[in-house]
């Protein structure tokens, strides 16, 4: 064993010569009794007190360096509101701090999109497994009065034209795919729902994008705030998603034509991202090159959201 | 312990008059081993944290909404029967909140939550890796490794631990347990327990983080809502953990906590020359 070896050397040879080969001459038969998984004894060496001494206050000061930067970078990384119930009055709001907290964010969503396959499913379900889903509009519920004049704008065509279609127009230009699959939320909730719509694919295939889109922007005007004032909504979908095979714009819910909580009378289900990008009451999609506003990026969410 | 080791100097035969004799260290702790040991500290307390503020946004134990407040959530229910009977609490303003408050960033922050949380995930992950390969490059996941005398032997242990308190009071002599091994069983199971925690974790998070490119992985922790739970409850096994874990660091002395900062011992077994001459 080696550090016998080391001991048995040092009692006999000068230290700055360590022996090398009696180490070797031992751990030959050392290494033919131990079994891979068998645990060695500690390596021991012999060290000078003033070495050990010198190491000793090294690595305390490297620990102490750290701790105190661990403390700094943490209080730094904290929210404002955490700070001040621990009594912290000062403001640590920093562009630095949140360009460091966006960048994590990012490599998140980098790291979702390279996870992304245009050819994996998600996994659908039988009726019997269906959960209550609730109206989750974040503010308050739209008056049903916008559904009679609703139609649905697409803009950023490869035809240079603007389209205008109501909701017999897609019903009936379109065929209908039923789905269960599972909603997934930012809050940690989720919901296993019957849905039926047609395939955003086919939407493309028939008004194709414009050569250069890599984006859609899927907005609803009739969004309102808490206190019930408009407050548009709208998020970025990549083609990629828009194109994958259960990514549907849906008109009906659990067998029926969607209701307003649901976003009737067009919504987007995309299962692959995360609830939000779901966009209840779409009116309009726009497709462009460059990646477009989204309504939760701007309040500190991520803008990917693949899940 | 302490009785199963001797104080490490050993006079060197070699050494001139003026030369100091020298110390038997053994080594303890690979460099990658410590650093990733207390970097643990603060990613694992940011996760905590974080991770408490998310739970906020949706609990995972909820009850039938309360007829008089409306509320759902178990940990808010906690915070409402503090604030009415722990003295002291009664004026807090908002008594829902009050658990939230004082063990996460605090309730209505999920979207800061969240970014410090992949912060702290991607952190914990990267740290897992230098600390396996420090694991790797000293040996040390050899003294790790559970073995067949574990039971018993941690049965020794529990009954020290157990019989210990009564032995100060009435001055019993009561040795600790004798092992031939780096960790005594209780000290090993605790050890490996804690990494493979931490990748139950890791994967109980992507679990829950991508619950569709990962579907097979939530189906793995038996679907996406019971891979929440067993997440939230990983995390209550950290916790755990920590507290004998530092009872015990100080209760076994300086040696044991410095080896971790330096990586060697003075604790030095005397080894059996006679078996090797």
């Amino acid at each position: 064993m080696n550090n016998m070896a080391k001991i048995y050397c040092a009692d006999h040879e000068p230290r700055t010569n360590e022996a090398a080969p009696s180490v070797a001459v031992e751990s030959v038969s050392a290494e033919k009794r131990l079994g891979l998984f068998e645990e060695r004894p500690l390596p021991v060496d012999e060290i000078p007190p003033r070495v050990l001494r010198y190491r000793t206050r090294r690595d305390f000061l490297f620990f102490g360096a750290g701790a105190l930067a661990a403390l700094a970078g943490g209080g730094f990384l904290l929210p404002q509101d955490t700070l001040r119930r621990m009594g912290v009055r000062r403001s640590v709001d920093s562009p630095a701090k949140e360009w460091f907290l966006n960048r994590a964010l990012r490599i998140d969503d980098d790291v979702a999109e390279a996870l992304y396959s245009g050819n994996r499913r998600v996994p659908t379900y039988t009726k019997s497994q269906i959960t209550p889903l609730n109206n989750n509009y974040n503010g308050a519920t739209p008056d049903p009065g916008y559904i009679s004049g609703w139609n649905l704008t697409i803009d950023g065509l490869d035809s240079g034209l603007s389209v205008s279609l109501d909701i017999r127009n897609l019903m009936t230009r379109f065929s209908v795919q039923d789905q269960i699959t599972r909603l997934v939320c930012v809050e940690g909730w989720s919901a296993i729902a019957w849905w039926a719509g047609f395939r955003f694919d086919d939407l493309l295939r028939a008004y194709p994008p414009m050569s250069q889109a890599k984006w859609a922007c899927v907005e609803s005007s009739v969004n309102l705030d808490e206190s019930g004032n408009p407050d548009p909504y709208s998020v970025s979908i990549d083609l990629a998603t828009a194109r994958h095979p259960q990514t549907l714009l849906a008109m009906h819910f659990n067998g029926q034509p969607l209701a307003v909580d649901h976003g009737a009378p067009l919504r987007l289900l995309v299962p692959v991202k995360l609830g939000l990008k779901n966009v209840k009451a779409i009116t309009k999609i726009t497709y462009v090159a460059e990646e477009p506003r989204d309504y939760w990026a701007e309040r500190g969410y991520s803008r990917y959201d693949g899940i | 312990m302490s009785d199963s080791i001797l104080p490490g100097r050993e006079p060197n035969p070699t050494s001139t008059l003026l030369e100091e004799p020298g110390v038997l260290v053994a080594k303890k702790h690979h460099l990658l081993v410590r650093w990733s040991h207390w970097l643990n500290l603060p990613i694992l307390l940011g996760l905590i944290v974080s991770g408490i503020s998310i739970y906020w946004a949706s609990p995972v134990y909820q009850h039938k909404p309360d007829s008089n407040t409306g509320n759902v959530d178990v940990a808010a229910d906690i915070g409402i029967w503090m604030c009415s009977h722990v003295p002291g609490l009664h004026h807090y303003s908002s008594p829902p909140d009050w658990l939230y408050n004082h063990l996460s960033l605090g309730s209505g922050m999920l979207a800061l939550a969240l970014r410090l949380h992949w912060l702290c995930a991607y952190s914990l992950m990267l740290n897992g890796m230098v600390y396996l390969a420090g694991l790797v490059m000293g040996g040390g996941w050899r003294s790790l490794l559970p073995r067949r005398t574990d039971l018993f032997d941690a049965f020794k242990m529990l009954r020290y631990y157990l019989g210990l308190p009564f032995a100060k009071l009435t001055r019993l002599k009561w040795p600790h347990p004798r092992f031939n091994t780096k960790y005594n069983a209780l000290q090993r199971a605790a050890y490996f327990s804690v990494p493979v925690a931490g990748f139950l974790s890791v994967t109980t998070g992507w679990a829950i983080h991508k619950p569709m490119q990962l579907h097979w992985l939530a189906a793995l922790f038996g679907g996406y809502n019971a891979a929440r739970v067993w997440h939230f409850w990983l995390m209550w096994l950290y916790i755990l953990f920590v507290v004998p874990h530092v009872i015990l660091v100080f209760a076994d002395g300086w040696d044991t906590l410095r080896s971790m900062i330096v990586g060697w011992s003075t604790r030095v077994k005397r080894p059996e020359f006679t078996t090797h001459e």
